[in-house]
């Protein structure tokens, strides 16, 4: 009873406006050109699977968004971490031209990027490296500042030295705000990513929304949109899960509630649910960087897929 | 001395640029220098060329984010407050609107809107709406109760309440939320006007780099950076003024 009530609290309005938009269709309450139905956006969503290898570009943009996300947490991180222990005097002398490089907007630097490393692959992940490095690096530089000096003075007067003190301390209690920045800047890269694939690439999600609308495939539109957003929500729902599984004992406020506490609801993640998480994220990421690979063969060769060659005209 | 400190890595950054691409270390046809740079952006406004690129993105940005505002924040403070109970139900479908990428609507509403201002506006609204909701909601969900309770006891009404308690009490969280939104403002169009427009900003850089015309696309690039941080300048000033942003005992932080 307790369970239904809470699936219906939250998935009610959710399904009431996916209901409206299905009817909006069958009583055509708008035009259908222009608006198709659920249950068309969906049909259309699967016959796209064999037509213009969904497959593909699906794994094409999430590796794009992973490639990304690794190179800035390899770029941020170990910066963020001398900036702020070894050399905080030198940081504070660049701060501000640091600050001002996270505001630049990273579409104007797209022609750059695209002047440095061709228009190819590295443009496009430089651009989301740029988007997503920002705030993993200010949010590692204030986890590391505000790390409780308590516990620092606590384990060097267990004589810890500098190296225990960094990684059983110092990171750890950093970790939290790492991982919000990361969160953010996954979510960042991904918004970013459909721009960048929809203004200069050959494959992915963005790249399918844009040039369908430039043929006037308006169901390809909302299939590809659809699944866009879909995806976007997934990722947004499995790394709060691995924050709240990760950091169960991080207290927090709730903004509803107005409380400080623990996560409600968080509990330590099992190993195996991380094991399993982590051979996602590996599969993802290799079967994405072959299916660039094999986007651009396609792309070079007419012979293979014409339907495909279609699609790039 | 204290402002050389803190800035003095941006003048040098900008005459190491300068100094590199006139002696040709990096190649000065990729890389004008800087005062090269800042010639072109004179002669084009002489021209008036970047004055109408300018105004019309500056124009676009601005009204869509006011409009934002004025969506953003009541919905945030009625999400926050009266229907409290009510945002559990909403709670999901507000997270996957926010998800609708403004690029994807882009598509959608050249459908319904045409090309012309409208749905450029629009995406800039859709992109400053959520930042701005959000945070007004959490503003306004965690005033101070005792705030509320001292202004009931006074009579104030549930209206009195909250434009005389939750508004002011939770300024610095809807302050925050107007920031990070006019910031995406700027991100945004310059993005749209790049995909599908025949002037501002965007479509300057964009339009200059086709034609390799690269002191243009950059001049364009340098004002777009420097009208970002104007605006993020002058959102934080005023902040500084009107919102309190000093004053966070009006919103609880630590225990209740």
């Amino acid at each position: 009873m307790w369970l239904a009530k809470t699936i219906f609290v939250k998935y009610s309005v959710l399904v009431f406006l996916l209901l409206l938009w299905e009817l909006s269709g069958v009583f055509n309450w708008v035009d259908q050109a222009f608006f198709p139905s659920l249950s068309t956006t969906v049909e259309t969503i699967v016959s796209m699977w064999s037509k213009v290898h969904l497959f593909m570009h699906l794994m094409v943009s999430l590796c794009r968004v992973l490639v990304s996300l690794i190179i800035s947490l390899i770029l941020a991180i170990p910066f963020a971490f001398l900036f702020a222990r070894v050399l905080p005097t030198f940081f504070s002398r660049i701060e501000a031209l640091l600050r001002v490089f996270s505001i630049i907007n990273p579409y104007c630097l797209f022609p750059l990027f695209v002047v440095f490393f061709g228009s190819g692959e590295i443009a496009k992940i430089s651009v989301l490296t740029w988007v997503s490095m920002w705030p993993i690096f200010f949010s590692t530089l204030a986890g590391i500042k505000n790390v409780d000096p308590l516990l620092v003075k606590t384990a060097k007067s267990m004589d810890a030295g500098p190296i225990t003190i960094f990684f059983k301390v110092v990171l750890p209690g950093a970790l939290p705000s790492i991982f919000n920045g990361i969160r953010i800047g996954v979510e960042m890269s991904f918004f970013i990513l459909i721009a960048a694939e929809m203004t200069g690439a050959t494959a992915g999600l963005g790249w399918i929304v844009h040039s369908a609308s430039a043929l006037n495939q308006v169901t390809m539109v909302y299939g590809a949109g659809l699944l866009i957003v879909v995806l976007g929500v997934f990722l947004n729902r499995s790394l709060n899960f691995l924050r709240s599984g990760l950091f169960f004992w991080k207290e927090e406020r709730d903004p509803i509630a107005g409380i400080t506490g623990p996560l409600v609801g968080a509990k330590r993640i099992s190993n195996t649910t991380l094991a399993i998480m982590a051979a996602v994220f590996v599969a993802v990421l290799s079967i994405g960087l072959y299916e660039i690979y094999r986007a651009e063969v396609m792309l070079n060769d007419p012979t293979v897929i014409p339907e495909y060659r279609v699609w790039t005209e | 001395m204290g402002f050389l400190r803190k800035y003095g890595c941006i003048i040098i950054f900008l005459s190491l640029w300068e100094l590199l691409s006139r002696t040709g270390i990096i190649n000065p046809i990729f890389f004008p220098p800087f005062t090269v740079v800042l010639a072109t952006i004179y002669k084009m406004t002489l021209t008036g060329e970047m004055v109408i690129h300018v105004r019309l993105s500056l124009m676009r940005a601005l009204v869509g984010f006011f409009l934002a505002t004025l969506m953003g924040v009541p919905l945030g403070l009625m999400l926050g407050t009266w229907f409290k109970s009510f945002y559990k139900f909403t709670e999901l479908p507000l997270e996957v609107l926010s998800q609708i990428n403004p690029f994807l609507l882009f598509h959608i509403l050249i459908l319904f809107m045409g090309i012309g201002e409208a749905p450029k506006i629009t995406i800039v609204f859709w992109t400053c709406l959520w930042p701005i909701t959000f945070s007004t909601m959490n503003g306004a969900s965690s005033v101070n109760k005792n705030l509320i309770k001292a202004g009931r006891a006074f009579g104030l009404g549930s209206f009195g309440l909250l434009t005389k308690i939750v508004l002011p009490a939770a300024s610095p969280l809807i302050f925050a939320g107007l920031r990070l939104g006019l910031g995406y403002s700027m991100f945004m169009l310059v993005a749209a006007e790049m995909m599908g427009a025949s002037s501002g900003l965007g479509f300057l850089t964009l339009n200059s780099q086709e034609s390799f015309q690269l002191n243009k696309m950059y001049a364009a690039v340098v004002v777009i950076a420097f009208l970002g941080l104007l605006l993020d300048f002058i959102i934080y000033m005023i902040g500084r003024k009107y919102f309190l942003l000093a004053n966070e005992g009006y919103v609880t932080v630590g225990e209740n």
